[in-house]
């Protein structure tokens, strides 16, 4: 789009020279010209506003659906993204273990691949540890020897590669025991996955729907304004003077429906953090939802003009060119 | 170096319909001429391909020296801003003012606002029309509105002015107050022509006719007395 524009833009240089224009006037009356055009789209729009609100509540439904699903898949890897810390492998050490080898046994564990982390916790660490938290601190006395073994917290880089890692880790010399549980954790992963692709998929269909949405009212603005276009190809008014103001219409109802569709996530969000929060306290979770924020309200923003844009590029390169003066 | 110069030209539209058969004929730099002939003879094809609404099958056709037989698609818009065009049905847009219907090829011809303010007062005072700048050209009468769409189609300062049937729906009075504003244009300059089958009217203004018939210049002279 940018190089048709500028190329209409040299060559309304090049021709206005007859005409005794300078550089500097042409580029004024030609950001005139877009202010002029954005205003007079604007109040086109609000000047139909029945017609225009049905347009723009069509593009602000087909934007919130994928984002709402958008948003929740979000929401719901974030909340694993909580419960990943807890994705750790304890590997248990053999008793009596000597103090080389377990040295040797840090250095293995780090050397893994997909290997975030490695914490040791002694056997006495995990005894003054269980006392203080269990309560049983009293119990532990009566007890000769300290029940607990030496310990390593694996933490893997991926979720997804735990258990191959929890399987090397048990060939290792030493390990007495290896624990994980999270298999739960791996299918919520893949379920994001797909909700993820189910995102892209229902955001395409529906970005179409919206495509032709735009297509069809600009279409219908181009055949009510037939006569103008007309004379003012008659005068001299370039494909890019001609096609502008509908590309606004295409932009501005895109950006009117992505805004729409904002409002109407916020809400959404409003109305589902109470019983959100109250599930979460059930779970004892400092959970709460997230709602799209001003970065994503931006995008949204950026999506839904585009999409209006292009709708509207396609109707007029289809229709624009069969309306010449006769 | 005459302005327009039409060098055998033919044009056969898709149809298969000859309109123009071998057309040659020159016009100077600011003369006037009256293009006449029965319905169908290929007046208006003639316009149309001064305007590049139509192409040529074949001939050379010169505005100011410049083959435009294959001016590209993207160059026409900027030809077309050298040519002022009237209208026998004037085209006015009736969802603006006077004023906004004048000022519209300045406007896409990227003039200031101060510009467009000036110029489109100093065309709606020549043609008398200066009170009505904030009409709507639909509340004017017929005469009035072929004076708006005079004043939109010079405006610019065309450096040619086409008129096609200009005063095909006026009584002869307003007739010929419309040809006598050409003349004013012939006058400063403006290249001139007018297509028009009202004989009697022509007949009158003392200037260069030219006569189609059937696609094919019949005959290209002045009326009475002459040259």
């Amino acid at each position: 789009m940018a190089a048709t524009k500028s190329r209409a833009r040299d060559s309304g240089q090049r021709g206005a020279r007859g005409q005794m224009l300078s550089r500097v006037d042409k580029w004024r009356s030609y950001r005139q010209h877009h202010q002029a055009t954005l205003k007079s789209s604007t109040l086109k729009i609000l000047g139909e506003p029945l017609q225009s609100l049905l347009t723009i509540l069509v593009i602000a439904i087909a934007l919130t659906l994928p984002a709402a699903l958008y948003l929740s898949v979000e929401n719901i890897r974030q909340l694993s993204g909580g419960v990943d810390a807890s994705a750790q492998i304890s590997v248990f050490v053999k008793k009596g273990a000597r103090e080389s080898a377990l040295e040797s046994l840090t250095t293995k564990l780090e050397g893994l691949s997909g290997v975030a982390s490695v914490t040791y916790i002694s056997a006495q660490d995990a005894r003054d540890e269980f006392e203080s938290l269990s309560g049983f601190g009293a119990a532990l006395q009566y007890l000769d020897e300290n029940p607990l073994p030496d310990s390593f917290l694996v933490q893997p880089l991926l979720v997804g590669d735990a258990s191959r890692l929890v399987t090397e880790i048990r060939e290792l010399k030493l390990v007495d025991d290896v624990q994980l549980d999270l298999e739960w954790l791996q299918r919520l992963d893949a379920l994001l996955d797909m909700g993820r692709k189910l995102v892209l998929a229902l955001g395409a269909a529906l970005g179409l729907g919206v495509i032709l949405v735009v297509g069809n009212t600009i279409r219908l603005a181009i055949q009510s304004r037939r006569d103008e276009i007309t004379v003012v190809k008659m005068v001299g008014g370039t494909d890019a003077y001609v096609r502008r103001p509908f590309l606004y219409s295409g932009l501005l109802f895109g950006m009117f429906g992505a805004l729409v569709a904002g409002i109407l996530l916020t809400g959404l969000g409003f109305w589902l953090a109470g019983p959100v929060d109250k599930l979460a306290l059930l779970y004892q979770s400092q959970f709460s939802i997230s709602g799209l924020g001003f970065s994503g309200f931006v995008t949204l923003l950026l999506i839904g003009g585009s999409v209006g844009l292009i709708g509207a590029w396609l109707a007029v390169g289809q229709h624009l060119r069969n309306i010449q003066p006769r | 170096m005459s302005m327009i110069r039409f060098d055998n030209l033919c044009k056969r539209y898709e149809s298969g319909y000859e309109a123009l058969r071998g057309v040659s004929f020159e016009m100077d730099a600011g003369e006037m001429a009256f293009l006449t002939g029965h319905s169908g003879a290929g007046k208006s094809t003639l316009l149309k391909l001064l305007m590049l609404i139509e192409r040529p099958t074949s001939g050379n056709l010169l505005i100011n020296g410049k083959n435009i037989n294959r001016l590209p698609h993207s160059k026409v818009p900027f030809y077309r801003r050298q040519v002022g065009v009237v209208f026998q049905n004037h085209q006015l847009l009736f969802d603006r003012s006077v004023f906004e219907n004048v000022a519209l090829p300045l406007q896409v011809a990227g003039y200031s606002q101060a510009d467009i303010g000036r110029r489109v007062r100093a065309a709606l005072d020549t043609v008398g029309l200066l009170d009505r700048e904030k009409h709507n050209p639909i509340a004017l009468s017929g005469g009035e509105q072929q004076r708006v769409g005079i004043a939109r189609a010079v405006v610019h300062k065309p450096k040619i002015l086409l008129a096609d049937e200009p005063t095909g729906n006026l009584d002869p009075q307003l007739s010929a107050e419309i040809m006598a504003l050409f003349k004013r244009f012939q006058d400063v300059g403006v290249t001139v022509l007018v297509a028009s089958h009202d004989i009697n009217l022509i007949n009158r203004m003392d200037m260069r006719i030219m006569r189609l018939n059937q696609g094919q210049m019949e005959q290209d002279g002045v009326s009475y007395g002459g040259y």
